[in-house]
């Protein structure tokens, strides 16, 4: 029978992997605002695709496990 | 009880595999993924620059080699997993093919992208014909493969490799002379498609309800000759027996509980994998027992029972219930040969015989549960037989599994 209350979860690493490069991701384009850095789309657009290709990645291999 | 945790294998290169220095099938036991998703990568990284090679040095050189014990992969993880495996590392591959385009490390668009999808489409096609080539077997260890269907990989690599090679022409402006011709190509294709569609679309429904009025034809014969060798026989043992009142009283006991069971779903006695051989025996027994005729088995060799066992077994069972009844209570001898590959059964008595052109149409026995049964799974039964000569039934099947 099961308690109560929140159920505990586990440790999840594609969260983890995500919540990070997201974080990265944000951070970049914070300082791109701020002009600290000067982003052009050429910069931009391989960042956005390796946000989502290291989510993707995370969380097959998380998957497995 | 104790439980093994799952441990990825250490990372070592795996000269088995290999088809240069090792490294992507290193990677790819490491990570679970098919070592063809880190060769594309490997060859798309060395078209933008040469990048690639330098990284699968160094890789080289850091990855020691495999010794002499193998690790086996411990299980094969679903396609949705590999799937996405497989495309967070083609997006980062992409985002670092973009990234060198940016900083110039880049020989060319007309050279980097048709390489890139040539090698991606060439490497669906490989595997494709390298698991088509490969014999099924359980005992050498699986890769990961990725999902998905295998004709769906090889259409999707053939598409690859052909947009690799127009993009590639088109780049290099081969393809401006023969621009008008290929529009017009084009233009004709779109205005047949548009045409002929409603045709297209009404025969795939027409073959579509073909199949399906095929499978309803097949469903009802089954139907007809299951209640045919069950309860209309049953029906007419208890008329031969009627003055009895036990016997008939356990026939139709019997019977019910085979229709209830029938009717469930339930398997029956000779359901999916139990042995051919003692089936038949069983099947012998039953006839012998309601039919009070004596039977005499001799089976050589055993297979599973499977649909098409299972069919060959109600067509013998039809048959010995016809020698039972017709052989004037002459013994009935069955002999049985049951391999992997084909199924024989022989059923034969010394009763009067009788001529097989004066069987009337609406018996169905012979015509449906033997000769129609056999016939929808792929055999064939014979019938041999004359007046006052007895009679053979010859079952053959060629299994198909």
């Amino acid at each position: 029978m099961r308690s109560g209350g929140v159920s505990p979860r586990g440790f999840d690493p594609a969260s983890l992997v995500a919540g990070l490069v997201v974080c990265g991701l944000g951070t970049l384009l914070l300082l791109d605002q701020l002009e600290v850095l000067r982003l052009s789309f050429g910069y931009i657009a391989p960042a956005l695709l390796a946000t989502i290709g290291a989510i993707l990645l995370a969380a097959g291999l998380a998957g497995r496990r | 009880m104790t439980s093994v945790p799952n441990q990825p294998p250490p990372l070592r290169r795996d000269r088995a595999g290999a088809i240069a220095g090792g490294v992507c099938s290193a990677l790819g036991r490491r990570l679970g993924v098919d070592p063809l998703v880190f060769r594309v990568a490997f060859v798309a990284g060395t078209a933008a620059g040469g990048v690639g090679v330098l990284v699968y040095l160094l890789a080289w050189a850091a990855i020691p080699a495999e010794g002499a014990r193998r690790w086996s992969p411990p299980s094969v993880p679903g396609s949705r997993e590999s799937w996405q495996v497989a495309g967070g590392i083609g997006l980062l591959v992409l985002a670092a093919l973009l990234l060198f385009r940016e900083w110039d490390l880049w020989i060319g668009d007309a050279l980097v992208w048709p390489v890139v999808l040539a090698s991606a489409g060439g490497a669906l096609i490989w595997r494709q014909s390298a698991s088509a080539q490969a014999p099924p077997t359980n005992l050498a260890p699986r890769p990961l493969r990725l999902g998905g269907t295998a004709l769906g990989r090889g259409a999707l690599g053939v598409a690859l490799v052909v947009c690799a090679g127009v993009v590639f022409l088109y780049l290099n402006d081969a393809l401006r002379p023969a621009r008008d011709v290929l529009l017009a190509v084009v233009a004709v294709v779109i205005v047949l498609t548009l045409i002929l569609a409603p045709w297209w679309v009404r025969l795939a429904r027409g073959l579509a309800e073909e199949r399906g009025e095929r499978i309803r034809s097949q469903e009802r014969a089954e139907l007809a000759a299951h209640l045919h060798d069950s309860v209309l026989q049953t029906l007419a043992l208890m008329q031969r027996r009627a003055d009895d009142p036990k016997v008939v009283a356990g026939l139709a006991r019997r019977q019910e509980r085979e229709l209830r069971a029938w009717l469930n779903g339930r398997p029956a006695a000779s359901g999916d994998g139990a042995s051919f051989a003692a089936a038949l025996q069983s099947a012998a027994a039953e006839v012998e027992e309601a039919h009070g005729v004596e039977i005499d088995v001799v089976a050589v060799g055993d297979c599973a029972v499977d649909q098409d066992a299972e069919a060959v077994l109600g067509a013998a069972r039809e048959a010995l219930v016809n020698a039972a009844k017709f052989a004037g209570g002459e013994p009935v001898s069955v002999y049985a040969e049951a391999g992997a590959q084909r199924i024989e059964v022989f059923v034969r008595d010394r009763g009067p015989g009788f001529d097989l052109a004066a069987v009337p149409e609406d018996r169905r026995g012979l015509r449906e549960s033997i000769h129609g049964r056999m016939r929808r799974h792929g055999g064939e039964a014979v019938v041999h037989t004359g007046t006052d000569a007895g009679t053979e039934v010859e079952l053959t099947l060629e299994r198909r599994s």
